[in-house]
């Protein structure tokens, strides 16, 4: 009964966006505004009527109603109450329903968030969010519906897949959503701005904040889903260039070099039709990543289904919106011509264009890589695979060559600069980054990506801190407060440069785990018994014991080491071989010691019949942690950059003409001077 | 002057375009991996020994051996039409098992053996590889009512 109310609810959803699609178009036919508030009211109701169907497919999971067909195939009675609810994202059907759900809700928030501020966007911002929420209510009602009921009843559920029995499972689906829909935000935003003409800096301004919390949460889903194939797989990687990671990765490439190309916009207007075909391009990348993972055309993990039908209608619904978004901006952008160009190459806004550059080769190569054994497949030729040496061997320069920019992009001056000033900036780091290259290959670093991608690092590093400091320094002065407080009144200043630094360090932190997990990892794979012993590094590993364990719905063999490093005992580690009962699936249950923010990595993939040896894969991933570390402080940059206060700018137009040799920052050009004049 | 500037920068651009799109095509080729049926193998002549391939199809039921104490094990794997003998060193995934759709990677060789340090296995109960489908062939289906029955 409840699931029947949650499947009308969510047919009335799909009328009523229908509706929000009419009503903003004929209230600019009729120049009438009462047209738009339905629209608006529209989407507001979708998104309750959207809830009400979340609810009641929640509902059944807890009340264990197998004869929900979907609820049937994603859970059963002897999951925990947290994998129950997480059931409704594990399958094909529900990952749709929170599709729309979150996309709904976006929706709201933004009508109703720029409802009186944006009066003209209004119309084609709903227009816009209709069209997509309907396309995927079309989706899931017609060709995957997860209320769709079974006769007669199953007594027990066929259970979530073990591998998605996981926490980092549990948030990693709806992070990833939010990040791919809220990109249809700034898109939205790109959509009005074209349709209506008002082609300004506006929407980029006001879609700021909503590309930056979509971005992140991309990235944190990205991450999350790593860090879940990282113990959960028991393979010890983080990413392995699988086309649905790609999938993900694609508009996240995109989204970031919108979030930079945006700020020539907005301080030099320059790049327009490059910003507007950036976000068209990002929120397209969302749209054909779901069509890839949805449709089941990639045999993968995330691959639920393979319907026909499904892969037919999403393909058929992202052309649809590839042609509308585009044919747009062709049509529109004719009249979009820059007034000011690049004077050269060595400014901010040569260095933006070299940052974008590069994203898009990034881009194009993963592109290339994930859909041309699709292509090759469709066109009857030979099945094929592209493997991760390629994406490597193109993306180490690319990072490179973008961290590099990391670190000469924030300080270099808009407009031009002179070779003494260069020199300024950039001498010390430089010699900085020459000596920490010099000591590392002292140290043993010898591997030439290590020795390269360190040595940027540490100049990046460098050219960071030293303007962190000049800045602390310069305002505790001022304000006659220690440096550390002066950092504050800085960042207060001008919290979204200082914010986006942070970002930055985010990155050299992850770039520095990612370096040393990658090329510095060890491995053993062997046979051992009860009382055999391995050493990898600085670790003695001895089989204690090899026994049977169980838990509520597996039961399988534990393997207990103990752990020595200069034979004193320093932990013991207890990897699992499962057997999931009701699916009937093996897994690999990773343990995991963690040591100088690295790893000691160990699994039994396999247990011999009678229990007697087990083959052990020891993995020592040093610096690991680095990766989420550095992630989690990409996020808080991302959030201090949200949520910052932007102060009242009374001196903007004159700024402009005056060099950046007198900021008080670090280069930091207009925005230090804007600050200091605002202030007297 | 004017001129100078914008040539310096769509100078760069070019280099970095060319740079990255010569690495990209380079590597491209190279790291192409075919897949093929265990039919399409067996004619392999010798021009295609030793070089990287995937192939998909089903783990023979009682084909699979252990040899002791290392990390090798041997299997055969058929499309329906064809069966080729594979050798397989390292951790076999956790759903690999007799019975099932399987994906190796390896080469073969003048021995008549598929020499594999790489094997995908699907979890989905009913999955088969594509190439299979493709040759008309179906699993055993374990419908709803079928699993009823054994509750």
């Amino acid at each position: 009964m409840i699931v029947e109310i949650g499947h009308y609810a969510v047919v009335t959803a799909l009328l009523l966006s229908m509706l929000g699609v009419a009503a903003p178009i004929i209230g600019l036919k009729r120049k009438n505004a009462a047209w738009v508030q339905v629209g608006q009211r529209a989407l507001i109701l979708t998104f309750v009527l959207i809830t009400v169907g979340m609810v009641a497919m929640i509902y059944s999971y807890l009340t264990e109603d197998y004869s929900v067909k979907y609820v049937y195939a994603t859970s059963n009675s002897k999951l925990p109450i947290f994998y129950k609810i997480a059931g409704l994202w594990g399958g094909h059907e529900g990952s749709l329903l929170l599709w729309a759900w979150i996309l709904a809700f976006y929706s709201m928030a933004a009508a109703t968030l720029h409802w009186k501020t944006q009066p003209v966007v209004m119309p084609y911002l709903i227009l816009m969010e209709s069209i997509v929420l309907c396309g995927f209510l079309l989706l899931i009602l017609f060709l995957s519906n997860p209320f769709e009921r079974i006769f007669p009843a199953p007594l027990d559920g066929k259970d979530l897949n073990p591998l998605l029995q996981d926490p980092a499972m549990v948030v990693h689906p709806p992070l990833l959503y939010l990040g791919y829909v809220g990109l249809s935000i700034p898109f939205s935003f790109a959509m009005a701005a074209l349709f209506s003409g008002r082609l300004g800096e506006e929407w980029v301004k006001v879609t700021q904040r909503w590309t930056l919390f979509a971005w992140i949460c991309l990235t944190a889903g990205i991450l999350m889903g790593g860090y879940w194939a990282y113990y959960e797989l028991g393979w010890g990687g983080y990413w392995g260039w699988d086309p649905v990671e790609n999938a993900a990765f694609m508009p996240w490439l995109v989204a970031t070099a919108f979030l930079h190309s945006v700020m020539v916009q907005e301080t030099r207007k320059m790049f327009k039709v490059w910003n507007l075909f950036l976000i068209i391009l990002a929120f397209s990348l969302s749209l054909i990543g779901t069509f890839l993972v949805r449709s089941g055309i990639l045999s993968s993990v995330h691959s639920f289904a393979a319907d026909p039908g499904r892969g037919v209608f999403i393909l058929g619904f992202v052309a649809f919106m590839l042609l509308l978004s585009f044919g747009t901006l062709i049509l529109r952008s004719a009249k979009l011509k820059s007034s000011v160009t690049i004077e050269s190459v060595v400014s901010r806004e040569a260095i933006f264009l070299f940052n974008n550059l590069f994203f898009l080769v990034a881009l194009v190569t993963v592109f290339i890589g994930t859909l041309y054994p699709l292509l090759m497949e469709v066109l009857q030729f030979n099945k094929v695979s592209v493997g991760p040496p390629y994406y490597n061997a193109v993306f180490m320069p690319v990072a490179l060559g973008l961290i590099f920019l990391m670190g000469i992009g924030p300080y270099i001056p808009w407009r031009k600069t002179t070779a003494k000033n260069i020199k300024e900036l950039f001498g010390l780091p430089l010699m900085l980054a020459f000596g920490a290259g010099v000591l590392l290959f002292i140290f043993g670093i010898r591997e030439e990506y290590a020795l390269a991608s360190m040595t940027v690092v540490a100049f990046v590093a460098a050219a960071i801190f030293i303007d962190f400091r000049k800045i602390a320094l310069f305002w505790g002065k001022r304000d006659r407060v220690n440096p550390f407080l002066g950092f504050l009144s800085a960042y207060r200043r001008n919290p979204r440069r200082i914010a986006g630094l942070i970002t930055h360090v985010g990155v050299l932190v992850m770039i520095v785990g990612i370096t040393f997990s990658s090329l510095y990892q060890t491995e053993k794979i062997l046979i051992m018994k009860p009382g055999d012993e391995v050493s990898l590094k600085s670790f003695q590993l001895r089989m204690a014991t090899l026994h049977g364990a169980e838990g509520v719905n597996w039961e399988g063999k534990e393997a207990l080491f103990d752990i020595y490093q200069e034979d004193r005992i320093v932990t013991q580690m207890r990897p699992q071989k499962r057997f999931y009962t009701v699916s009937q699936t093996p897994t690999t249950e990773t343990a995991i010691y963690q040591t100088n923010m690295g790893h000691l990595f160990v699994t039994i993939p396999e247990v011999s019949p009678d229990g007697t040896w087990a083959r052990v894969r020891v993995l020592h991933n040093p610096l690991v942690l680095l990766v989420w570390y550095g992630g989690g402080i990409m996020g808080i940059g991302g959030f201090l950059n949200i949520f910052r206060r932007d102060r009242k700018r009374s001196v903007v137009s004159v700024a402009s003409g005056v060099t950046a040799k007198t900021a008080p920052s670090l280069a930091s050009g207009r925005d230090g001077i804007v600050a200091q004049r605002s202030e007297s | 002057m004017r001129l100078g500037r914008k040539t310096g920068i769509v100078f760069s651009i070019s280099l970095i375009v060319f740079g990255l799109g010569y690495l990209a095509y380079g590597n491209f080729g190279k790291n192409l991996v075919y897949f093929v049926t265990p039919s399409e193998v067996v004619t392999f002549e010798s021009d295609r020994y030793g070089r990287k391939i995937r192939v998909a199809g089903m783990v023979v039921q009682a084909s699979l051996k252990v040899v002791p104490n290392t990390l090798k094990i041997t299997f055969d794997l058929t499309d329906g039409a064809e069966t080729i003998p594979v050798a397989f060193e390292g951790v076999p995934p956790d759903l690999f098992k007799e019975g099932t759709g399987a994906v190796v990677e390896g080469f073969w060789d003048a021995d008549g053996v598929f020499h594999s340090h790489m094997i995908m296995a699907k979890h989905e109960e009913d999955y088969m590889p594509i190439e299979m489908k493709n040759a008309g062939m179906t699993l055993p289906t374990k419908g709803i009512i079928k699993t009823l029955q054994v509750k």
